[in-house]
């Protein structure tokens, strides 16, 4: 074997390598990578979704890694979890899954009329749509950016794959990152939109519901959302079918596991696919950038959006609600709801609002998915 | 067959020179003959003696390929609606016009825009209010007929 012949299959290995077939580009993804991972392990934001998109962001930002491609026709592997889990829409609906199974709707099922807060907190949604398509995307693409400010990751999940899939990593990234600064974005805006006054505000204690309406609710409000926004039935339906199952007592074993282990499972799925969608080439851009800004401006409008149909509900009331928990009316449960109630508590420490805002927080969920709804009847 | 036949003369004679001697109204080709009745900076709209299926095709074959471009079909026409940035917003295609077919072609407006999403505003607002109603009047009966049969259940 001749010295050139040696070089030449040293080379040949080299190649195989990712150190001969780097993009300094990536270095910019493994630094966004890294500050998610930080915020997740060392401020505790959203830990459970922000972990594994950050790692998903990192792995696949290096040269030649068989994750998010194709293979001889069949899907590597990070491109099967998106693929089967989120091009299919599954896991978004199997986390509704879980998640009907964790709620209690007792507050909202006490005082319905908060369901129109959870509508009313969907202003930034549509104010948001418009600012998005000044910056110069497309229709598709501004509804996708527009839900973020619903707070309710699953759904902004469904909506992005469903109209703009090339957007995911960053919707997904903003609405959860923002989800986890719900206390850090609301407080302002709820002492700027209220009085003293107002914030000292007591509500009646809500009235005890039985567990017949508990069963009721998911038929119902599935039976409605069904007739009225069909497109969005996938996420719903499979949200009262977990609320259904929790609240029948019958289906225990089931319950336990679709809020336990099936939700863990798909969350993990959910995560680093999502975070594997994010390649150097795909994401360096000014889109994500505005991205963020119009998600922090989405939050924003949907907190004030909630304060104000507050208001504007009791003009008509003679029970007067508390506008602190307008704000809840963005979803995020139920780290809405908590804000609602650590402002309560600033000027009143004997004021308990927590479950006063489950009742908008709750309502904000069906809010959001509804608002969903109406984009994917729009596009569809 | 006779489908067959109307691609094909499409494909053969008219887009080309659609493409290449039509009068265009917003980057879309005016169907060729067709005769404009009313035009203004935001929509135009011809009457041509063809086929809506003729129309159509025609159009179908010029958009082919297009990103975000879609096509509905309503009972009384064809609607094409572009979802991307293109400077036009929609096409509309008359049926039943037993080989007199209306076209219109609307500008992208801000007013369709603001419009569909109000609307869809209140939807939400509808969606939710009818849900009130509904737990409003359920919870309302359930709590007086069987809530003291159950607040007894639940205290022993």
């Amino acid at each position: 074997m001749t010295f050139n012949q040696i070089l030449d299959l040293l080379r040949g290995v080299m190649q195989t390598t990712g150190v001969f077939n780097f993009d300094p580009k990536v270095m910019v993804m493994w630094a966004i990578a890294a500050f998610f991972i930080y915020l997740a392990i060392a401020k505790n934001y959203e830990p459970l979704l922000l972990l594994p998109i950050g790692f998903g962001i990192f792995i696949v930002n290096f040269p030649l890694v068989p994750m998010m491609g194709y293979e001889h026709g069949r899907p590597q592997l990070l491109q099967f979890f998106y693929h089967y889990g989120l091009e299919w829409e599954i896991i978004p609906c199997v986390i509704f899954l879980g998640l009907g199974a964790m709620t209690d709707f007792g507050p909202l099922i006490a005082n319905p009329k908060t369901l129109l807060i959870g509508a009313g907190a969907q202003l930034g949604v549509f104010v948001t749509f418009t600012g998005t398509v000044l910056a110069g995307f497309t229709l598709k693409e501004a509804a996708s950016v527009g839900i973020i400010g619903g707070a309710d990751g699953p759904t902004t999940v469904y909506l992005t794959t469903l109209l703009a899939p090339q957007l995911l990593g960053a919707n997904a990234l903003a609405a959860y990152s923002y989800m986890a600064m719900v206390p850090i974005i609301q407080p302002p805006i709820m002492r700027l939109m209220t009085t003293k006054k107002e914030r000292l505000i007591r509500m009646r204690q809500l009235r005890p519901v039985s567990k017949r309406e508990k069963i009721l609710f998911p038929m119902v409000t599935a039976g409605i959302i069904a007739l009225l926004v069909p497109s969005v039935i996938p996420l719903m339906g499979m949200f009262m079918l977990g609320n259904l199952m929790k609240e029948s007592g019958v289906v225990s074993r089931l319950t336990e596991t679709a809020q336990g282990s099936l939700m863990n499972i798909v969350t993990i799925f959910l995560g680093v696919s999502v975070g594997a969608t994010m390649y150097a080439d795909k994401f360096l851009s000014w889109k994500p950038l505005l991205i963020f800004g119009l998600g922090l401006l989405d939050f924003a409008v949907c907190t004030a959006g909630g304060i104000l149909t507050v208001k504007v509900m009791n003009l008509f009331l003679k029970e007067k609600i508390n506008p602190l928990i307008g704000s809840a009316g963005v979803s995020a449960v139920p780290m809405a709801a908590r804000v609602s109630q650590m402002e309560g508590m600033r000027e009143d420490k004997t004021n308990f609002l927590l479950m006063h805002a489950m009742g908008p927080n709750l309502a904000g969920v069906i809010g959001s998915a509804a608002a969903a709804g109406m984009f994917i009847a729009m596009f569809k | 067959m006779k489908r067959v036949i109307v691609i094909l003369f499409v494909l053969v004679f008219l887009v080309p020179s659609a493409v290449l001697a039509t009068e265009n109204f917003l980057g879309i080709p005016v169907f060729p003959g067709a005769k404009v009745t009313k035009k203004t900076k935001g929509r135009l709209e011809a009457v041509v003696s063809r086929s809506h299926e003729q129309v159509f095709d025609f159009y179908k074959q010029f958009l082919k390929g297009l990103k975000d471009v879609r096509f509905r079909e309503w009972k009384t026409a064809s609607y094409i609606e572009d979802d991307g940035n293109r400077p036009w917003h929609s096409i509309t295609i008359s049926k039943g016009g037993a080989n007199t077919t209306v076209i219109v072609i609307m500008k992208d407006n801000w007013t369709w825009i603001m419009g569909t999403l109000f609307l869809r505003f209140i939807g939400v607002f509808v969606v939710l209010m009818v849900l009130f109603i509904a737990l409003s009047v359920s919870g309302g009966i359930i709590s007086r007929i069987v809530g003291p049969e159950d607040q007894k259940k639940d205290k022993a």
